[in-house]
């Protein structure tokens, strides 16, 4: 799987509570993407635009288990790809069908607003010329993404509707 | 021979449904059948999975559903939502539902009733899971998804972690807890995504088992994947006292020769109070003796981590005789019911209430920002409560401090930061 798209960097630590607020839990699935980051980075949500990809530093997405994966992929952003990335985040991204990739060193590889080319399958990052080669995307993983997540495929093997 | 291998890859590979008993080892993929499922009234509040109910669930009796983040329900629609969840549970063959007044929070409650066992793999929705591995069992939050996964097919799968040890030594001195154990390796280490913990060392053996808890549960705010104590005798009498009679366990310790990532230490007689102060834990952490300048308004005891009986003790300890300050609210949150009535039966309730504070009923509540005393603008809370990001509690302009019960209890009567030792100091003969 391949993504290109336009970068914003976040810094390390970035949590569950600042990507899917309590805040959302009382609000209608539809209106809850727009409080993503609100708390650190007020209006982003609004500028962000689908396709674009999320670069972060270390531990990215630490905390609890809500669906922080839903609002990324709701404000149409196409990826993550952080230092380092919380197991729970991690699963939680992929099950929903939203890419991630853990890439040690990518934010200080990226510039904010470049573009950036990423495979997960070989685990290759490149922007403004230059390469960045990390472990690629476990083929187990890439498949649920290519199902589009976990429902999905759940789906296909008869288990829900 | 197989590589020595750590406790966790031998759990891991004990439930590896490819095969079963062959070592694994870090970056391996393993699908592995999971022993025990937990389900949370938060399922009411996840559009995807009430839109994509499984048909049947697979091994019912080994699943359970308890309520505790949204009790007693504060608005009509999670009340409604809570209806569902019986008619569902009833409807799919689940009969151990906690619901509420009968449970808790679902961490200490599951210990607390016989479901966590040293050796197997446990699963729940929450990031908190890891508490499971203070009793030596893989417990690990998955989320709702996955929780749909392993409800139809029984199975998970996890990316095999590096492994920790960290090895403690000496004797815990009073005043200090299990929270400034782990507020310890937060401040020293700061977060380990993606590998696992496991204690060892002489000072385990001392440690009771809710201080273990607090210090597993708390190892999600290091972003550990597994975070696993020894089962020691003491934890193996912890687990028999909530079983029939003859039922076997399985308990599995790391192999002596297995080589780890790193190797931290900790000397538990030099462990002192500590706060982590906002927003994040990692790396984020000060003793509480340089913080005293801080004055608060809220104060928080609670959470799977923090409201067990010995929460309880050292909270009824600090108040004892004294009064809370008037500009603080201070409220206390068992963990789960039995708790609770335990706490009554100590007299620890009385001299909690007299001093002061309130006693509300087990649930997680304010630890998330659900209900329960929310906190709102500009407010500054001390919490021994899990998280202290930006707007967990409620408003995002108020700040929290997180730190052990104790702390939180010599903060509330002094109305600023407090080194418990300083009130409790004054109780020696
Ligand atoms: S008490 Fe807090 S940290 Fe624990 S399960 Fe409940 S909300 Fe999560």
């Amino acid at each position: 799987m391949k993504l290109v798209g336009r970068a914003w960097v976040f810094e390390d630590d970035i949590n569950t509570d600042l990507l899917y607020p309590a805040a959302c839990f009382r609000l209608p699935a539809a209106e809850r993407p727009r409080l993503t980051m609100s708390a650190n980075r007020p209006g982003w949500s609004a500028e962000v635009r689908p396709g674009d990809l999320v670069i972060a530093g270390a531990n990215f997405g630490t905390g609890s288990s809500r669906p922080a994966a839903d609002n990324l992929k709701g404000l149409g952003v196409a990826g993550v790809v952080a230092d380092s990335i919380n197991g729970l985040f991690f699963r939680t991204a992929v099950n929903t069908g939203l890419p991630v990739l853990e890439a040690p060193g990518v934010r200080a590889f990226v510039r904010e607003g470049a573009t950036v080319e990423v495979d997960l399958d070989t685990g290759t990052i490149r922007s403004e010329g230059r390469e960045l080669r990390v472990r690629p995307l476990p083929p187990f993983l890439s498949r649920i993404l290519a199902d589009g997540g976990l429902v999905p495929r759940l789906r296909n093997e008869g288990y829900i509707d | 021979m197989s590589r020595p291998q750590t406790q966790i890859e031998r759990i891991l590979s004990r439930h590896s449904t490819e095969s079963p008993g062959a070592p694994v080892e870090p970056e391996d993929f393993v699908e592995v059948e999971v022993d025990r499922l937990v389900l949370l009234d938060m399922a009411a509040t996840h559009p995807e999975f009430l839109a994509h109910l499984p048909h049947r669930v697979h091994r019912p009796e080994r699943v359970a559903w308890v309520f505790d983040h949204l009790i007693p329900p504060p608005t009509v629609e999670l009340a409604s939502g809570l209806r569902k969840l019986r008619e569902l549970a009833a409807a799919w063959g689940i009969t151990n539902v906690w619901d509420i007044g009968r449970g808790g929070i679902s961490h200490p409650l599951m210990a607390e009733r016989g479901w966590v066992r040293p050796g197997e793999i446990l699963a729940n929705t929450d990031s908190h899971t890891c508490a499971a591995g203070a009793l030596g069992c893989a417990g690990r939050g998955v989320g709702m998804l996955e929780v749909m996964n392993i409800l139809c097919t029984g199975r998970t799968w996890y990316r095999v972690g590096e492994t920790v040890r960290a090895s403690l030594a000496g004797r815990l001195p009073p005043g200090v807890s299990g929270k400034d154990v782990f507020l310890t390796l937060a401040r020293d280490h700061g977060a380990i995504p993606g590998q696992n913990l496991e204690f060892a060392g002489d000072g385990v053996a001392a440690l009771p088992i809710p201080t273990r808890q607090a210090i597993a549960t708390m190892c999600a705010e290091i972003s550990a994947e597994f975070a696993l104590f020894p089962p020691d005798d003491r934890a193996l009498d912890y687990v028999r006292a909530r079983l029939p009679a003859g039922e076997p366990l399985a308990p599995v310790r790391a192999d002596p020769e297995a080589s780890f990532a790193a190797e931290w230490s900790v000397d538990l007689d030099r462990v002192e109070p500590l706060v982590a102060l906002p927003h994040r834990v990692a790396r984020n952490v000060r003793p509480v003796a340089e913080m005293t300048s801080v004055p608060i308004t809220r104060a928080v005891v609670g959470s799977c981590a923090n409201g067990t009986i010995e929460d309880l003790e050292a909270v009824a300890a600090v108040l004892h005789g004294r009064r809370v300050h008037p500009d603080v609210v201070f409220t206390v949150t068992p963990t789960t019911s039995e708790v609770m009535a335990e706490a009554a039966r100590r007299g620890l309730v009385e001299r909690i209430l007299t001093a002061g504070a309130l006693v509300t009923n087990p649930t997680c509540g304010a630890c998330f920002g659900g209900h329960m005393g929310v906190l709102g603008d500009g407010e500054v809370c001390v919490t021994s409560t899990t998280r202290n990001f930006q707007g967990r509690m409620g408003s995002p302009n108020a700040k929290i401090y997180l730190a052990s019960s104790a702390t939180v209890a010599a903060s509330a009567v002094t109305g600023h930061l407090t080194d418990p030792r300083e009130i409790l100091g004054g109780d020696r003969p």
